[in-house]
């Protein structure tokens, strides 16, 4: 296991190296430039001002140069700074990063929380009033738009019962019990949401192991039905439902901008759409880099998860 | 045993609560004043609290912390209650003392000499003295470090003597009779020259409140300066409030939720459907107050190339096609909710500016729209009406804007794009028409230098409007004192526009902010909740 950790690891590297390149070079495709944000309009067609700024900022060097300038610092560890708030980016990220992430790791739980067991029960129950209450509750979570949920849960639980706040964050760190009452709502946003598809995923996962032979032999062989589904069945039908929940973890460390912004979250996907409407190339690229990295480990994680759940997984 | 403790003036006193002995030492000393009971008196005057802090939701947030390379945007961004520069400006938006407080012209409108505030100090505790605020012109006129808007409010300026330490000459390189106003706060605003090592992270200025915190689109943690010079009609310091704590909640109907469920004390920017009712549905709960506004929308036409420009000979005719088109009352109902006016010139009734005698020329026809169009020959020119993505209402009236033209028989497409993006068109000349609106030019010179005569770099960006006889006056207005003479001289300058249409001036921009009924004292100006002369935040208390 630890070689094939470390051999990925190392896949890492050429992987982030073309995606550092393919944005950098996309985002210099892109209508209108950082100078343009930072002027604004009282001296926009001053050429004097624009070739000073762009001396400044190092924006007058051919674009490989800049490039070369960039990803040499940060394999020093310097992202560089900010050309907007003129802040260190690692500064800019680390403000919204652990926002991002709480959100993502909590949302995912609550959907892992309630698709499972919910998932497997339907599965077991199949035809029954619970496996179609299941389905059509994963149904509506599939149809509903998330913002509309999201309006909805801020709705009923905020403006009308008043028992959670409506919008904002607080960072566990500064008072749990706050922070918990922040968090609440945008992550049950999030983990209903996905918790929509990981059910039909696990029901669908659990139905196709509980037809193979293994569990036919385990019952012949007297173990309880207890055991032989939640033991074994549910063991390996796991396995596309950790998958899928690690890709929407990956995605959801991305940073959900709808979400942050009905829920005044400041996380990563507000701070990197922000970058690029202002056109900041350092924060846009290490944004982007850092969430390469993190949608890479959870990858890694996912497949480890995978020899966790079933030995006989060969890793390489 | 009962402890005094004196601050600015306002003598509190431990074992009591600070509402009971501002009530108490309020009520006596109006009585002693007009010799009426405690009562009586107590009835009739307002009573300020000291301390508490505000919870305000903003549309939007700073872009930075450098006071000179980002402008505070006086409406939304908390931070604009750090600073403060050489004059302030009163509900009536005319400039008052700031830093400056008496001030000298010369005959030719070449030289001010202005005397600064003794005793006045940075957060820091550092002087505002005649070398802070050279120091800080000098740092605002680099054009590395100034953002432009700062930079263009005193692009006369050629250099500043220190006379003594209290005394500053301004030397411009042109006659001005409008520096006193370009030089109000905000936004020129001046920082320690100390804090210049850090200012990007920790800015130190002069405004009410000291920077605490920032945590960008999350929070801002502002707390009072006890030594800010302001005080009431009592003789207490302002501002009253301890804290400002400052939410960016960009979405307008969240910030509206925020105040309804008690999680915040003030907002602004409300959307207008939700302003248009809301007295009425919960005025038993909440106060709204419709700010006076110097923002006014309008659809601005691309002059320098395409079918609206001078190149085209019938031109005049395109734009004049398209002015018929537009339904101003359209306008002004389904985007403003019925809220403030449309517009006819720049300035709305909430300045002194205002010209009611504007008429528009070419008032709503859509038939005359058709017939010029046709006989323009521009039926089958290819069109595009941009607007910016970050203002509702900016892309709205392009909306409205772009199925009138098309009633009209205008062959257009809108786009809507961020600003980056728009900006590259309109250098570009890729665009026909903008749908745009500016604010924040309190005197008519900001306004018509900036967007109208044809030599300033917003005029050259945008439309390309050249008219020799516009750019006269203006220039003319500039070195004008006489206020009145002034308006004579803009009223002609607007009925220019109105006939030769570089922009259709569509409405004044509302803005409606609201609060819990908990917020007392609190009148916002056309500047803001913060920049506001003995009003605003500044005298705002929490009862």
């Amino acid at each position: 296991m630890l070689i094939y950790t470390i051999n990925r690891i190392l896949h890492m590297i050429p992987v982030l190296f073309v995606l550092t390149v393919v944005v950098f070079m996309f985002i210099q495709l892109l209508p209108g430039d950082v100078i343009d944000t930072l002027i604004g309009d009282e001296e926009a067609e001053d050429p004097a001002t624009r070739e000073l700024l762009m001396k400044e900022y190092g924006l007058d060097k051919p674009i490989y140069v800049q490039y070369g300038v960039w990803i040499g610092k940060v394999l020093q560890g310097d992202f560089g700074k900010s050309l907007v708030t003129r802040r260190p980016v690692a500064l800019e990220l680390f403000e919204s990063i652990p926002a991002t992430v709480y959100l993502a790791v909590v949302g995912i739980s609550i959907s892992m929380l309630i698709a499972i067991p919910l998932g497997a029960i339907a599965a077991v129950k199949r035809n029954s009033p619970t496996d179609y209450t299941a389905q059509i509750v994963s149904l509506i979570g599939i149809s509903i738009p998330e913002f509309w949920f999201a309006i909805m849960c801020v709705l009923f639980f905020s403006l009308y019962l008043g028992w959670l706040p409506s919008s904002g964050y607080m960072s566990p760190f500064e008072d749990l019990g706050q922070s918990l009452k922040y968090l609440i709502l945008p992550a049950a946003a999030v983990g209903f949401r996905q918790a929509a598809y990981t059910t039909r995923l696990t029901r669908s996962s659990m139905l196709d192991e509980m037809n193979k032979e293994y569990v036919d032999t385990a019952r012949s062989l007297g173990f309880s039905e207890k055991k032989v589904i939640y033991k074994y069945t549910l063991r390996n039908a796991m396995i596309p439902t950790i998958t899928i929940s690690g890709l929407q973890l990956a995605n959801l460390l991305g940073g959900t901008v709808v979400l942050e912004t009905i829920f005044a979250w400041p996380g990563i996907g507000q701070a990197i759409y922000l970058a690029i409407i202002d056109r900041d190339y350092p924060l846009i690229q290490a944004g982007i880099l850092v969430l390469g990295v993190i949608v890479v480990i959870v990858n890694l994680l996912v497949d480890l998860l995978y020899r966790v759940l079933n030995p006989r997984v060969a890793l390489n | 045993m009962s402890k005094e403790n004196t601050e600015n003036g306002v003598t509190e006193k431990q074992g009591q609560t600070r509402r009971e002995f501002m009530t108490k030492t309020g009520a006596v000393a109006g009585a002693a004043a007009l010799g009426m009971s405690g009562e009586a008196n107590a009835a009739k005057k307002r009573h300020p609290k000291r301390g508490g802090t505000l919870r305000f939701a903003t549309r939007s947030d700073s872009r930075g912390l450098d006071q000179h390379r980002n402008y505070y945007y006086y409406v939304s961004h908390p931070l604009a209650a750090t600073s403060m520069g050489m004059f302030d400006v009163d509900l009536k938006m005319e400039p008052k003392p700031g830093i400056a407080v008496d001030h000298t012209v010369s005959k030719d409108l070449k030289t001010y000499t202005f005397k600064l505030r003794k005793g006045a100090t940075f957060h820091d505790g550092s002087p505002i003295d005649a070398e802070a605020v050279k120091w800080n012109i000098g740092r605002i006129k680099d054009p590395k470090i100034g953002h432009s808007f700062i930079r263009s409010s005193i692009k006369d300026v050629e250099s500043v003597d220190v006379i003594d330490s209290h005394t500053i000459k301004f030397n411009l390189d042109k006659p001005s009779g409008v520096l006193v106003a370009s030089l109000t706060y905000y936004p020129v605003q001046f920082m320690s020259p100390n804090s210049v090592g850090n200012a990007d992270n920790h800015p130190i200025g002069a405004g009410p409140f000291k920077f605490k915190s920032w945590k960008k689109y999350d929070r801002t943690v502002l707390e009072r300066n006890e030594n800010w010079w302001e005080t009431d009609d009592q003789g207490n310091a302002l501002p009253y409030l301890d804290k400002i704590v400052g939410f960016p909640k960009k979405e307008d109907r969240i910030r509206l939720t925020a105040l309804r469920t008690g999680e915040v004390d003030l907002i602004e920017n409300m959307a207008y459907t939700d302003a248009a009712g809301f007295d009425k549905k919960y005025g038993a709960n909440f106060n709204t107050w419709d700010v006076p506004q110097v923002g006014t929308g309008y659809l601005g036409f691309n002059l320098k190339n395409g079918p609206f420009s001078y190149k085209n000979p019938n031109g005049k005719m395109m734009r004049q096609a398209a002015a018929h088109a537009i339904n101003h009352e359209a306008i002004h109902q389904a985007i403003f909710s019925g809220l403030s006016e449309t517009a006819r010139g720049f300035y709305s009734k909430a300045s002194t500016w205002h010209m009611p005698e504007l008429e528009r020329k070419y008032e709503y026809d859509p038939d005359k729209a058709r017939f010029l169009l046709k006989k323009a020959g521009g039926m089958d020119e290819r069109l595009v009406l941009t607007s910016r993505d970050a203002y509702a209402y900016m892309h709205q009236t392009g909306e409205i804007a772009h199925a009138m033209l098309t009633e009209a028989g205008f062959n257009i497409q809108h786009e809507i794009h961020p600003y980056a993006v728009l900006k590259s068109k309109w250098k570009k000349g890729e665009y026909s028409i903008d749908s745009t609106a500016n604010s924040y030019r309190p005197d008519p010179d900001r306004w018509f230098s900036a967007n109208v005569l044809s030599t300033s770099s917003n005029t050259k960006l945008r439309t390309g409007f050249n008219n020799p006889k516009a750019d006269k006056l203006i220039l003319e207005g500039k070195r004008t004192l006489d206020p009145a003479k002034r308006k004579e001289i803009y009223q002609e300058v607007e009925m220019i526009i109105n006939d030769e249409l570089p922009m259709i001036y569509t409405h004044f921009i509302p803005l409606t902010c609201a609060a819990t009924k908990n917020l007392k004292g609190y009148e916002p100006a056309f500047n803001g909740p913060y920049s506001t002369h003995m009003s605003g935040i500044r005298t705002a208390w929490l009862g």
